[in-house]
């Protein structure tokens, strides 16, 4: 049972982490972090870093529409602007890493301000279908600017490279994407404490009375596309990076999509929804790779047989959390976490 | 305190099944694993689907005969619904499970771009796939890779050649879908027609996916074309292009490339497909010329194979011809040593999946034959001898 916790302080009050069990528990996720490259093959390693690199784009979505309720699908094509970035920098001028991405994530930014300005005057599906066309300009884009972009054929990326060391194993690439895809996700959960992500929420919750409390819509609706994009296009660097090769076809409204689905099914408006909803979305269908695996010594010809119905198990299990837990996975978490708060108790 | 310690006990209980879900596997066997990254799902899944079996029935013929060198070959497999991340975890996660994987077989050109860097530093084995894209053809920046046939562009070629002999100065527009898979040949078959002193008289480019076709089936009555090529499409448009075209007195002949030249999906079309015409690298299951490895697929399987199976049969033929090499010469199983082997094929005889003795000079089988659909028989017809357009 959780008692004692009363906080003396606002600055107590205002901690993320506010418990000696909260900090245990991260005490515990840092150290399965730090060891699991020592513990994990290299498909499990190739997971994880696509986990970091999805954590840090569905926690920028999450900004924008978890937490500022501007519903976009356009969170592929901004990744594929960073992506592009990273893409043509490291060919053409062959800055360091870090400055690549940083650049990506800045060219991201613009354009997503640029993408964000029909947000003043429209929003809810509206906006959706607005950042979809938006999309579709920016692929039109990357397939015809074949001097920048490769056009059809898009771009490949040399590895990055650090303090001389070449990135091209998924080991070298976990201990880079990680702690950036950490970092990104503090700094999300730091914007909330501060006057600029309650404005986020406070458009969310009703923009008319965010205005009348002297929050200036357009400024923050921008600013929140601006700071979403950011994250999308950092991720999209760390994409190019972990594939070495861009193209046209790599972020399609597919992948858009799926970071939605991600933040949804994670819980939007909610740090934990963002990571729990991208970890899911990713290692879902993995996983289920093993039950077909299971199944294949009883089945002729499983592979073949089985992967179909992998795909509807994955369709189906977002449609039951959806029904039956439609505020995200991370309501699990705050629902186990309260039944500890309460125990032994029940109520 | 009690609370803290089931909290402990779970966080262990959570780590150790996490240590306990990374599977320990990969025992040492003499068995050579090809791996596959098989869209089996998705909108190439029908491929998916045939060139497994295909690679299936070439592993049991070899294995039955005793395999290569007494070494087993199996197909370890996973289906990737035709997307690059999929396909780089299947890659990934069979790589981890099997030892001794020397082969694999991709699934699209995206994949076979994206896992090269990888294939070039392991350096252990060679690949091909379900992509025909020019850009692999290049045995220096893709030199663990192979195509089973010939390139989008060698396949334009067999075309222009046929088209050149056939009706010398023939005008031509070429169609393509608007993407990677669409473009690919566009470039340099034009260039390839005006050396054959064909005349490409318009370039049709349709969005992915299109299904009206009106104003594009304008521009080809504009154009009034002896030939039209149609290249990254699978069936759709096609035969709606072909449709209008008839209507309005068109008598341009309409051609394909090798994933819109099986004949199943051409047999729903109905008369309008009569007459369609493509490059097709391999023999068709009920091709009567005499094929001993033809009758014998036709003994393993009594029904109908699509094109995709031939390709994953002829893909598994020359990788276990390759490793077969690379063991008589006593030499490792790596890249480029299989490479080599694969480079040294002359004249191979395929038992006539292909009807002409075949090699393989670079990254691919530059061979290729025209054929022509027949609505009434609902088969594929030879209209041409087998050409070669190696260099």
């Amino acid at each position: 049972m959780r008692i004692a916790t009363a906080n003396e302080t606002y600055r107590a009050d205002e901690a993320l982490l506010q418990t000696n069990v909260q900090w245990a528990w991260i005490g515990v996720l840092v150290v399965a972090m730090v060891a699991a490259p020592f513990m994990l093959n290299n498909y499990w390693l190739y997971l994880a870093c696509l986990v970091a690199i999805n954590v840090a784009s569905a926690t920028g979505l999450n900004i924008l529409t978890g937490y500022t309720g501007l519903v976009s699908l356009g969170q592929g094509a901004f990744m594929a602007v960073g992506a592009y970035t990273v893409a043509w920098l490291e060919t053409h001028i062959g800055t360091p890493f870090i400055l690549n991405l940083v650049a990506a994530g800045g060219t991201a930014a613009l354009v997503g301000i640029l993408v964000g300005l029909p947000s003043l005057r429209v929003k809810g599906l509206y906006l959706a279908i607005a950042t979809i066309g938006a999309s579709i300009i920016l692929q039109f884009i990357f397939l015809n600017w074949d001097g920048v972009t490769g056009g059809s054929r898009g771009m490949n990326v040399a590895p990055a490279s650090i303090f001389g060391v070449q990135l091209t194993t998924y080991f070298q690439l976990y201990w880079v994407l990680t702690p950036i895809a950490a970092l990104m996700v503090l700094g999300a959960a730091n914007l909330f404490r501060t006057r600029v992500g309650r404005a986020f929420i406070a458009i969310r919750d009703r923009d008319i009375s965010a205005e009348v409390l002297g929050i200036p819509l357009l400024r923050y609706k921008l600013l929140s596309f601006a700071i979403s994009s950011f994250y999308a296009g950092i991720a999209g660097g760390l994409w190019a990076y972990f594939f070495r090769s861009v193209g046209p076809e790599s972020f399609t409204i597919g992948e858009s999509i799926f970071y939605l689905a991600a933040v949804i099914v994670g819980g939007m408006g909610s740090i934990l929804g963002a990571i729990i909803g991208a970890t899911f979305m990713t290692l879902v269908p993995e996983v289920l790779r093993f039950g077909v695996e299971a199944i294949s010594p009883y089945v002729d010809n499983a592979g073949t047989l089985l992967s179909p119905v992998r795909t509807v198990v994955f369709g189906a299990l977002i449609i039951l959390f959806l029904v039956f837990e439609p505020q995200g996975l991370a309501e699990i978490v705050q629902r186990i976490r309260r039944f500890f708060h309460l125990w032994p108790f029940r109520n | 305190m009690l609370g803290m310690t089931k909290r402990t006990f779970m966080a262990l209980a959570a780590s150790s099944a996490l240590v306990t879900a990374v599977p320990a596997f990969a025992q040492e066997s003499g068995e050579i694993v090809i791996g596959g990254s098989l869209p089996l799902t998705g909108v190439f899944g029908f491929a998916g689907v045939a060139i497994e079996a295909g690679i299936q029935d070439y592993i049991k013929i070899i294995n039955e005969e005793g395999g290569i060198h007494g070494r087993k070959l199996r197909l370890a497999y996973e289906d990737t619904g035709y997307q690059v991340d999929q396909s780089v975890a299947v890659f990934n996660k069979l790589t981890s499970q099997n030892e001794n994987m020397h082969l694999y077989y991709g699934d699209s050109t995206a994949f076979s771009r994206t896992i090269n860097p990888e294939l070039v530093r392991r350096g252990d084995m060679i690949m091909a796939g379900a992509s025909f894209a020019t850009e692999i053809n290049d045995p220096v920046n893709f030199a663990p890779q192979f195509i089973a046939g010939p390139d989008y562009t060698e396949m334009y070629s067999i075309l222009l050649e046929y088209i050149a002999k056939e009706k010398p100065g023939a005008k031509l527009v070429f169609v393509n879908s608007d993407t990677e898979f669409g473009r690919d040949p566009i470039a340099s078959s034009t260039a390839r027609a005006k050396e054959l002193g064909l005349e490409v008289v318009d370039q049709i480019i349709t969005p992915p996916g299109a299904v009206d076709v009106s104003t594009e089936v304008l521009k080809l009555r504009r154009a009034r074309p002896d030939y039209a090529i149609f290249h990254g499409y699978i069936l759709a448009p096609l035969p709606e292009f072909m449709t209008q075209a008839k209507q309005l007195g068109l008598d341009t002949k309409f051609m394909g490339t090798f994933w819109s030249m099986d004949s199943s999906i051409w047999e729903s079309v109905g008369d309008v497909a009569d007459g369609f015409m493509g490059v097709m690298p391999y023999r068709y299951y009920y091709d009567e010329e005499e094929a001993p490895m033809l009758e014998r697929i036709r003994q393993m399987r009594p029904t109908y194979q699509a094109t995709g199976y031939m390709q994953g049969f002829l893909t598994a033929m020359l990788m276990s011809e390759a490793v077969k090499r690379t063991l008589d010469e006593g030499k490792e199983l790596t890249s480029t040593n299989m490479k080599a082997a694969m480079n040294s094929i002359k004249d191979f005889d395929t038992g006539g999946i292909i009807g002409v003795p075949i090699s393989v000079p670079g990254n691919t089988v530059p061979v290729g034959r025209i054929y022509q659909y027949d609505a009434g028989e609902k088969k594929m017809q030879p209209v041409s001898d087998w050409i070669s357009v190696a260099e």
